[in-house]
């Protein structure tokens, strides 16, 4: 799984960051289908849509408004990929087209 | 019986390495290398192996086969991954056969970037070189069970997050290696720190010392690499002359040059001219120079300080940290005067508890004359825990100033 991390900022940074690299990420994307690679992605609306479901220790569980944590980055949406090894990810994690400062998060599925 | 130990260990980081890339396991490696060296502790006396590499690497990988069927007829199932591919009629097969060798196989994996860098340096000198976790827990100032975890857990990020079993492509090598050195690095400032306390430490020292060697030899077109191997052992060659007859820490340009181990210059010396052949700058290659320079000094010639300041002035292009900020300001000082030292110690930035950079304000002060402000640094650097031999070597210094 590659969890795509953008800077946090204004809906108008955001909507020109993804004119920049939305062709770029389509191009990518649909590399990595062709190659058999990737298997599922999505790019996600800005943090501002985003609620929280919060559990407290004993299982209350509480709705709050805004993503979970106040960071500096916001997750952006996803690709998910198979390949062999974390080189193989880590390479196809560097051709994620990101705005200055963000970064992308390889991470294994868990195996059930 | 000595004599097998060490026989034993000179073999381990080949043996240890074939197994792992054969049986893509670094538990399962370890295991088996023990496995064999106990057998090879009561087999060995009684009749003496041709060839210790190979007798290990056989008898450690029948046992890791039979431990992995073992496993396999207990679960009743064959876990995921690749399977050993190796049948003991293979095995038989494989006795003719030369041990691959796989050592940069198994550098490579134990310090991926994916790991912490503290954890690289433990894993590596635990898993190639086979220092224990006892003796990894003394070295890095940490309890025991603190550096078994850290261990534990390398392992684990290198099985669950699918750390290549392979040698990264050439592609990848700029990336790759530099995780390599900066381990080695960390792994050696320790050792270097260390051996000025402990005796013992020079041993680890020594391993840090193979292993670069070891490094140097699987990848000779890599200019970095030589730097750092030349690096290591020019500031070997410094060890015994490291300390005076107190005990106290002796810098550079004051221990007596006769100490200084004359194998060890001439092999830093010969790596080093092997890296500039290469044409490819760096700093490690800039910080093994640096150290030529100050081991050039003899009788009749000084320490070369405007030529030291020089290459650290290209240091601080390519490494610009406080460390080289500090060091820097401090051959400044002895090249060009006390001034200019402490104009380039002002700019360095560096943290007021930090004890390189009290001494160093110290000893500019000194030089500059302005006797308060020296034994006030002195103080402050005494203040911060230095090591006894340092401790030993401040307090010496504080003393010369009031006298």
């Amino acid at each position: 799984m590659l969890l795509v991390y953008e800077p946090t900022n204004s809906p108008e940074a955001r909507a020109k960051r993804l004119a920049e690299v939305g062709a770029k990420h389509m191009a990518l994307a649909e590399e990595l289908r062709a190659a058999g690679v990737q298997k599922d992605g999505a790019g996600l609306q800005g943090v501002e849509t985003a609620t929280t479901v919060a559990t407290a220790a004993g299982g209350a569980q509480t709705l709050h408004d805004g993503p979970f944590a106040e960071t500096r980055e916001y997750l952006g949406g996803y690709y998910l990929i198979e390949v062999p090894d974390l080189d193989a990810a880590l390479a196809v994690a560097k051709r994620v087209p990101v705005g200055d400062g963000g970064k992308v998060e390889v991470r294994p599925l868990m195996v059930y | 019986m000595r004599g097998w130990a060490e026989a034993i260990s000179a073999t381990r980081p080949r043996v240890v390495a074939a197994l792992a890339a054969r049986l893509r396991d670094l538990d399962l490696a370890e295991d088996a290398f023990a496995d064999a060296t106990a057998s090879a502790l009561t087999a060995w006396p009684l009749q003496a192996p041709r060839d210790p590499a190979a007798w290990l690497w056989r008898a450690a990988l029948r046992r890791a086969i039979d431990a992995k069927r073992r496993a396999v007829t207990r679960a009743r199932y064959v876990p995921d991954g690749p399977a050993p591919d190796a049948t003991p009629e293979e095995v038989l097969m494989a006795a003719g056969e030369p041990i691959p060798d796989e050592r940069l196989r198994l550098i490579f994996i134990c310090c991926h970037p994916a790991i912490a860098p503290d954890a690289r340096v433990a894993l590596t000198l635990k898993v190639v070189c086979g220092l224990s976790t006892e003796r990894l827990a003394r070295a890095f100032l940490v309890a025991e069970p603190a550096m078994l975890q850290r261990i534990t857990r390398a392992k684990r990020k290198i099985r669950d997050a699918g750390v290549p079993f392979e040698v990264p492509g050439r592609e990848a090598w700029p990336e790759r290696l530099e995780a390599v050195l900066a381990t080695l690095e960390i792994a050696y400032a320790q050792a270097y720190e260390d051996a000025a306390l402990a005796g013992d430490a020079a041993g680890f020292a020594a391993e840090v010392m193979r292993l670069s060697g070891i490094l140097a030899e699987l990848a000779p077109e890599e200019p970095e690499v030589l730097g750092l191997a030349a690096l290591v052992r020019f500031a070997e060659a410094r060890r015994p002359a490291r300390l005076d007859d107190t005990g106290a820490m002796t810098p550079p340009d004051q221990q007596d040059t006769a100490l200084w181990r004359a194998d060890m210059i001439e092999a830093g010396a010969n790596l080093l001219d092997r890296a500039a052949e290469l044409r490819r700058t760096g700093p490690r290659q800039i910080m093994a120079a640096i150290h030529a320079l100050h081991l050039s000094r003899s009788e009749d010639r000084p320490t070369p300080w405007g030529d030291i300041a020089a290459l650290y002035e290209v240091l601080a292009q390519l490494r610009p940290n406080v460390v080289t900020a500090v060091n820097r300001a401090v051959a400044l000082g002895e090249a060009f005067g006390a001034d200019a030292g402490l104009e380039a110690l002002a700019q360095a930035e560096a943290p007021e508890d930090w004890l390189p950079y009290q001494a160093a304000r110290a000893g500019l002060c000194a030089k500059a004359g302005r006797t308060a402000e020296a034994a006030r640094a002195l103080k402050a650097a005494l203040a911060l825990g230095p090591a006894p031999a340092e401790r030993l070597f401040l307090q010496r210094r504080l003393a010369a100033l009031a006298g």
